[in-house]
């Protein structure tokens, strides 16, 4: 396994785990190597978008799609741990990722009323709700924090 | 990507913000597309779909046109 690909899988594992976005000293702790070295793949792994870093500081991660470093409306239950989400999609994405039921509360945009989802056994149970997909597939990374 | 309670709900809020109103994605659709692109992230494997990838796995599960596809310049010069 090459080193980028080891530090991705540190980050997605300790999000996992303890639902907390690691930082680059959390992982050079975790796989044993410097700061400086974390925080280089993690400029590469934005490179690839699969993380987005908070403005101005390269040792913490605002997202790991689906994880949001931060909190957010949209929260998913998986057993006794909440984990925040970066969007819609990513909160059925986290119960995605880590296949296990989830309870998803989330707000509308429209009228801040609670939304609340269950995902049982692989699928999504009947409820009320759509999602709005406002930016275009071919601009969402022009500002992915507001996609 | 913002959850709504109906479409009613999208349409005052679009209305509201002065945003357009673009294609809505269902609950089904929307895990469809959490499996597909999440479902194997804590893998080694894992790694973001190219732009063609993301253009068939929308397909696959009913959102086609140019605002699904990651190359098209149809929205290159949208205000």
């Amino acid at each position: 396994m090459d080193f980028d690909t080891s530090v991705k899988l540190n980050i997605y594992q300790m999000v996992a785990r303890t639902t907390r976005m690691p930082t680059s000293i959390d992982v050079a702790l975790g796989i044993g190597c410097s700061m400086a070295d974390a925080e280089q793949a993690f400029q590469r792994l934005v490179e690839k978008r699969l993380l987005v870093l908070e403005p101005s500081s390269p040792s913490r991660i605002r997202m790991a799609p689906p994880f949001s470093g931060i909190v957010t409306q949209h929260q998913v239950k998986i057993q006794d741990k909440v984990y925040f989400a970066n969007c819609a999609w990513d909160a059925f994405g986290i119960a995605a990722a880590l296949k296990h039921d989830a309870d998803i509360e989330s707000a509308c945009a429209d009228c801040g009323e609670t939304l609340q989802f269950q995902i049982r056994n692989g699928r999504p149970l009947p409820h009320e709700g759509v999602v709005h997909f406002a930016v275009p597939a071919a601009q969402w990374w022009q500002d992915i924090v507001y996609t | 990507m913002l959850f709504f309670r109906s479409e009613e709900h999208v349409d005052h809020w679009c209305q509201a913000n002065g945003v357009s109103k673009r294609p809505l994605v269902s609950l089904d659709q929307l895990w469809q597309l959490a499996v597909i692109w999440y479902g194997n992230r804590l893998t080694v494997e894992s790694r973001r779909p190219g732009p063609q990838e993301m253009v068939t796995i929308f397909s696959q599960i009913g959102l086609e046109g140019p605002f699904w596809d990651p190359k098209s310049d149809q929205w290159a010069t949208a205000p």
